[in-house]
């Protein structure tokens, strides 16, 4: 072999890549990663979500700096955060806005998703560590939520502790487990600072499975057919950019949020220190928990409301076996799933009302329907879709349709492992 | 669980009625942030609400930092440091036999409270005379606080309207004392999204001479 003296920072990279595949990682998975070129905006928020997650970290490990997790003290630091240190309010009204703004992008991204059918095959796993990432933030955003110590941190967390009751013959035994005394108290604060510390570590990890779990299968796209190959660009510098301008206008929104109302997040209970004496007259937690909240207090029985919320958050991994239509284009092309995907949004608004106005029985009597059609709407999912799907077939399909379907068929019968019973041969 | 759920439910349906009754009278106003208003607040703050109040998350020096009159603070301040908190001249004990209770920090008062600036402010103004001679108050009829500028005996508009005027002086005092920061943040606030939309609408540019190359 001919070594041609190659100079400046490319004979680094060289050196590198004799010991490492960075330059045919960085080929593989963004210069010439190929991404279908008909992404909608609606695909910008996997790439938000991942740099919310990246904010919380930064901010947080600062936060950490000033932050003490001790009763006596924790409300005095939040507030010693917010005045004394350069800047603090700042890193603090990120953080807490930067809370609402990842469960805001995840449902988004999760609504994407519902809708285009991108759960299906062979994208499952994505959807499933997509799911083990939606549990593992809400655990994280529950715990960082008592660690101001004000009035609805502790009583937020003593209710939601309380709920572990509901185990089976050691219900008593998990509760004080979990909160390490028979209150919550010093003990619970600095475990669930050690664990919110932690958790996002987790996350990381998770996002690491989720992002090759992606480049394995690639991106699905509004059509919901894998394009043939020439529909599909490199990743960079299409796709990089328009991220970039889709983090614009998050940052314009996020911002007018961090610097103009920051308080609307931030129930004004929690700017009171933590009496474990004094029960504020309405206990709610944060706005991303209302609707699976309203479904808890729908249930009169404890131990029936416990699993109800349990299960309404586990309800979405079901997905890919529930829908099983082959139409592509997820709602797109489905008149009436599109239909039951508006009502499901509907009845999750409800709900999030219903859970955020203190209960009256005509209040609680609306949460027992929406949560009914909560659960209800998956349930409907396997007949809709087998129904809709032949309903569909006999109506005849637009030629657009067809003509994704043939192409459709023409790329599985490259991938015969995507095949599905069923499937055109 | 259950007294947890219940108890917050049953005081609410006690209080939805008075709750809605007050929310309606509370009349939203907009505290100010001139240094001048803030300063005639924290005076009258010193005269009437010190002796019982404390403000632990404001030092001498932070009114110092913020503008308001050397003098006026250094006799506020008698022998205390600069950097000592404004605490409040009852004991605690003292407090708890007199009201039964301890006058809670106003630090972050106005930001505790449902309502924010305008509760407080109401509630200031909001006692008044029974029929039969006792002082109750619109907002928080069981009250342990006396009416301390005293509203509930002034009839004569000049001077009612003079309270007022106070009492919105030392709302805006305490709106300043809970974030003292908010005039910084505002004004950061512009230059950030200046600064991002002429950026946003740069990349948008960017982006469509990119995508433009595509066929
Ligand atoms: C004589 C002592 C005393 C003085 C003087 C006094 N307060 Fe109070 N204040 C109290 C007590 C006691 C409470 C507790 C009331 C309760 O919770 O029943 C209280 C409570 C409050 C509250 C909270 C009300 C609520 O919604 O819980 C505010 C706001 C307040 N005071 C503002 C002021 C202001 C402003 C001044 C000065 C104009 C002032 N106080 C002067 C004794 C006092
Ligand atoms: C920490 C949270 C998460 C991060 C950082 C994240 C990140 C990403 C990214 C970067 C993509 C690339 C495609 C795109 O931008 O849409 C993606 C795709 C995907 N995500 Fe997530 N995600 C998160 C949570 C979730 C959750 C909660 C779900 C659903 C339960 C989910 C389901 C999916 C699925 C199914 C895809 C593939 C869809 C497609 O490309 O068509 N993700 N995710």
């Amino acid at each position: 072999m001919i070594n041609k003296i190659i100079k400046g920072p490319n004979r680094i990279i060289k050196w590198i890549d004799d010991r490492f595949p960075l330059t045919s990682f960085v080929k593989h998975e963004l210069t010439g990663y190929p991404t279908p070129r008909n992404l909608s905006y609606w695909w910008n928020f996997g790439f938000l979500a991942g740099f919310v997650l990246v904010l919380q970290v930064v901010t947080g490990i600062f936060l950490a700096m000033h932050y003490k997790a001790d009763v006596a003290q924790s409300f005095d630091s939040i507030q010693h955060i917010m005045r004394d240190v350069n800047y603090g309010w700042l890193l603090r009204y990120m953080h807490s806005t930067g809370a609402s703004a990842f469960f805001l992008v995840i449902y988004i991204h999760m609504a994407r998703t519902l809708y285009y059918g991108s759960y299906r095959a062979p994208r499952e796993l994505m959807w499933w560590t997509g799911q083990g990432l939606l549990l593992l933030l809400m655990a994280t955003a529950f715990m960082g939520y008592l660690l101001p110590w004000g009035q609805m941190s502790f009583w937020g967390a003593t209710v939601i502790t309380n709920l572990f009751r509901a185990t089976p013959f050691i219900g008593e035994q998990v509760v004080v487990w979990l909160r390490g005394d028979y209150t919550v108290g010093d003990a619970t604060l600095t475990r669930f600072f050690a664990l919110h510390f932690l958790f996002p570590f987790l996350i990381i990890g998770a996002v690491v499975v989720h992002l090759v779990a992606l480049h394995t299968v690639k991106s699905s796209n509004p059509s919901g057919i894998d394009l043939a190959a020439k529909d599909n660009i490199p990743f960079h510098p299409y796709f990089t950019i328009k991220d970039f301008f889709g983090l614009g206008v998050f940052l314009l929104v996020f911002s007018v949020f961090v610097f103009f109302i920051p308080n609307s997040l931030i129930e004004p209970a929690n700017n009171i220190p933590a009496n474990p004496m004094v029960t504020p007259n309405h206990i709610v937690p944060e706005w991303y928990f209302l609707p699976f909240y309203a479904i808890l207090r729908s249930v009169p029985n404890m131990v029936g409301g416990v699993v109800a919320m349990g299960l309404s958050v586990m309800m979405f991994a079901f997905m890919p076996f529930l829908d099983r239509s082959r139409i592509p284009g997820g709602a797109h092309f489905r008149p009436i799933f599109r239909v039951q995907f508006y009502l499901f949004l509907l009845d999750m608004l409800v709900l999030g009302y219903i859970g955020y106005i203190p209960p009256t029985s005509q209040s609680i009597l609306i949460g027992q329907i929406a949560t009914l059609c909560y659960f209800g709407s998956f349930f409907v999912i396997p007949f809709i879709s087998i129904a809709e799907e032949r309903w569909l077939h006999k109506r005849g399909l637009p030629p657009e349709v067809e003509a994704l379907i043939a192409s459709e068929a023409h790329e599985l019968s490259k991938f015969p492992h995507r095949r599905r019973k069923g499937d055109i041969e | 669980m259950r007294r947890l759920m219940i108890k917050p439910l049953v005081v609410l349906m006690m209080t939805t009625s008075l709750a809605w009754a007050s929310e309606a009278a509370l009349e939203n106003i907009q505290v100010e942030t001139s240094v001048a208003a803030v300063e005639r607040g924290a005076d009258n703050l010193m005269n009437d609400c010190h002796s019982c109040h404390s403000l632990k998350y404001i030092k001498y020096r932070d009114l110092v930092t913020f503008g308001i009159d050397k003098k006026k603070i250094e006799a506020w301040r008698g022998d205390q440091a600069l950097d000592a908190p404004l605490a409040s001249l009852m004991t605690d004990d003292a407090a708890m036999q007199s009201f039964g209770k301890v006058p809670p920090d106003l630090s972050l008062m106005t930001r505790a409270r449902e309502g924010g600036a305008s509760y407080v402010y109401a509630y200031l103004l909001g006692y008044y005379n029974t029929p039969d001679g006792v002082t109750s108050n619109h907002l928080f009829p069981e009250t342990k606080m006396p009416d301390v500028l005293g509203i509930s005996g002034t009839t004569e508009p000049a001077q009612r309207a003079e309270l007022q005027g106070k009492a919105h002086d030392i709302v805006s005092f305490l709106a300043w004392a809970a974030d003292p920061h908010e005039e910084e943040r505002y004004r950061l606030g512009y230059y950030v999204i200046g600064y991002l939309l002429i950026l946003t609408s740069l990349l948008y540019f960017v982006k469509n001479q990119i995508w433009s190359r595509l066929k």
